[in-house]
C-alpha cells in the first residue's frame, strides 16, 4: 500500500512537471537522430545499429529522469516528509522504482517507432518478445538507477557521479538488450543469443535483493 | 593526537617495511637476471611478473573493501571505514598498474593495445567502478560519509566475481585460464606474488595509519 502512495505521489510530481517530460523527449529524441546520423545513410546493419541508438539513448535520457525524480521530491519537502511517516524503507523503493520504470516505459515507447522508422527495422509480430527484452532492461534500469540515486542525493554533479557509477554497473543489461533485441529485429527469434535473458534476470535481481538490503542504511545516512 | 590509533598499526612497522623492501628487491632482481627470457615474446613476457601480481592484489584490495564495509554496516566502528577506504584506494593504484602493464604485454602477444575481450573490459568496469567509490566518497560531507561508502564497498564488490570468472564465462577470452609455469619463472612468478603482496600490506598499513591519524584530529576538534 506504502508503495502505491509513493508511486502515485511521483508520478503525480511528474505529471505537474510537464516541461520537463517535454525537454526528456525531445532530448532523447536528438539522441536517436545524432546516433542515426552518425551510423547512416547507408547502414551495414541496420537491426544492431538500431538496437544499439534506441538503448544508448534510453540510457543517457534515464540519467536525467532519475535525477529530476529526487530534485522535484527535495524541493517539495517529500523525502523527508516520508522518512517521518515511518513508512517501510523498502515500500518506498519499490515505489520509486515503479515510478522510474514507467516513466522508462514511457520513453521507450516513444523512442522504439522512431528507431524502427529511421533504420527501417522491426515488424509487429515480434513486438511482444521486443517488449518482454524491454521490460527486463528496465526493471533493472529502475532497479539499479533508484538505488544508486539515493546514494548520489544531495551530492554536487550527482548526474555525473549517477553515470560514473550507473552505466559500468548495467553494461551486461545493457549488451543484453542490444543483443537480444537486435537478434528479435534481424532473424525474428532468440534462439542464438538466449543466454542473455538469464543475465539480464540476474542483474534485476541483484539489483532488487540489494535495494532491499540496504535501501533503509542508505535513508538513514541522509537524517 | 595519536592516542586513537590501533596498535596493530605502529606495532612492527619497521620490520613490514624492511621485508617489503628486500623482498621486492629480490623479485626484481629474480626478473632481470634468473628468469630466463621467453623464446617466442622476448623480454616483454616479463611484464608478467608485475601484471599478475599486481592484479592479485587488486582482487585482495576490493576484497578487502567490501569485507570491512560489511563490518562497518554491521558495527558502525570507524575503523572498518579507514580500513575500507584505505584498501579501495591502494587496490586503485595497483589496478592502474595492471591496466597500463597489460596492453604493454598484449601489444606484443596479441598485436593490439586493446582488445574487447571480457576479463579486460570487464577489469576496466570495475576500475571506473572503484575509481567512481573515491568521487563519491570526495563529495559527500559528514556523518553521511562512511555509511554511503560502505554502501558503495558492498554494491560495487559484485563486480569482483565477474572479473575473476570472466575468461570461463564467456567464449572468445584472450586470458589464459590459469598459469602454468615451470622452473625458475615460476619461482620468481611465486617471489613476485609474495614481494607485491608484502608491498601492498606496507602500504595499506600507511594508508590507515593515515586515517586514523585524521579520524584522531576529527576527534580532537569536536571535544573542543
Amino acid at each position: 500500500m506504502t508503495a502505491l502512495r509513493v508511486l502515485a505521489k511521483d508520478l503525480k510530481l511528474h505529471a505537474r512537471d510537464a516541461r520537463f517530460l517535454a525537454t526528456l523527449a525531445l532530448f532523447s529524441l536528438s539522441l536517436v537522430l545524432i546516433l542515426s546520423v552518425a551510423f547512416g545513410p547507408l547502414f551495414r546493419d541496420p537491426a544492431r545499429e538500431a538496437s544499439a541508438t534506441l538503448w544508448a539513448a534510453l540510457f543517457f535520457a534515464g540519467v536525467l529522469g532519475l535525477t529530476r525524480a529526487l530534485d522535484l521530491e527535495s524541493e517539495s519537502g517529500g523525502g523527508e516528509a516520508l522518512r517521518l511517516t515511518g513508512a517501510d524503507p523498502f515500500s518506498v523503493y519499490a515505489g520509486k522504482a515503479t515510478a522510474n520504470f514507467l516513466l522508462m516505459a514511457a520513453l521507450w515507447v516513444l523512442l522504439l517507432p522512431c528507431a524502427a522508422v529511421f533504420f527501417d527495422v522491426g515488424t509487429l509480430e515480434v513486438l511482444p518478445e521486443v517488449a518482454v527484452v524491454a521490460a527486463l532492461a528496465l526493471i533493472g534500469y529502475a532497479a539499479w538507477g533508484t538505488l544508486f540515486a539515493a546514494l548520489a542525493r544531495g551530492l554536487k554533479a550527482r548526474e555525473l557521479l549517477l553515470s560514473i557509477l550507473l552505466f559500468p554497473t548495467l553494461i551486461p543489461l545493457w549488451i543484453g538488450a542490444v543483443k537480444l533485441t537486435r537478434s528479435l529485429w534481424a532473424e525474428g527469434s532468440i534462439d542464438a543469443v538466449r543466454d542473455w535473458v538469464k543475465i539480464m534476470v540476474v542483474v534485476d535481481v541483484l539489483g532488487i535483493a540489494l535495494a532491499a538490503w540496504l535501501y533503509e542504511t542508505i535513508q538513514e545516512a541522509e537524517e | 593526537m595519536t592516542s586513537g590509533i590501533p596498535g596493530w598499526l605502529t606495532r612492527s612497522r619497521r620490520v613490514v617495511w624492511a621485508l617489503a623492501i628486500v623482498l621486492v628487491a629480490a623479485s626484481l632482481w629474480a626478473v632481470v637476471a634468473r628468469a630466463p627470457i621467453e623464446v617466442q615474446m622476448g623480454v616483454v613476457q616479463k611484464i608478467v611478473y608485475i601484471h599478475v601480481p599486481s592484479a592479485i592484489a587488486t582482487l585482495v584490495a576490493f576484497g578487502l573493501t567490501f569485507a570491512a564495509s560489511i563490518a562497518y554496516l554491521a558495527t558502525r566502528a570507524w575503523i572498518w571505514d579507514a580500513i575500507a577506504a584505505s584498501a579501495c584506494e591502494v587496490g586503485m593504484v595497483f589496478a592502474t598498474i595492471v591496466l597500463v602493464s597489460g596492453p604493454l604485454w598484449a601489444r606484443s602477444a596479441w598485436n593490439t593495445w586493446w582488445t574487447w575481450e571480457p576479463r579486460l573490459t570487464s577489469f576496466l568496469i570495475m576500475w571506473i567502478l572503484y575509481g567512481g567509490y573515491h568521487v563519491v566518497r570526495a563529495s559527500v560531507a559528514g556523518n553521511s560519509k562512511k555509511t554511503i561508502s560502505a554502501v558503495l564497498g558492498v554494491v560495487l564488490f559484485l563486480n569482483l566475481p565477474i572479473v575473476w570468472k570472466s575468461v570461463e564465462w564467456w567464449r572468445g577470452s584472450l586470458h589464459p585460464r590459469s598459469v602454468t609455469m615451470t622452473g625458475d619463472m615460476r619461482q620468481t612468478l611465486l617471489l613476485s606474488m609474495a614481494a607485491w603482496l608484502v608491498f601492498f600490506l606496507a602500504v595499506f598499513r600507511e594508508r590507515v595509519r593515515l586515517e586514523a591519524l585524521r579520524h584522531a584530529e576529527e576527534e580532537v576538534e569536536r571535544a573542543r
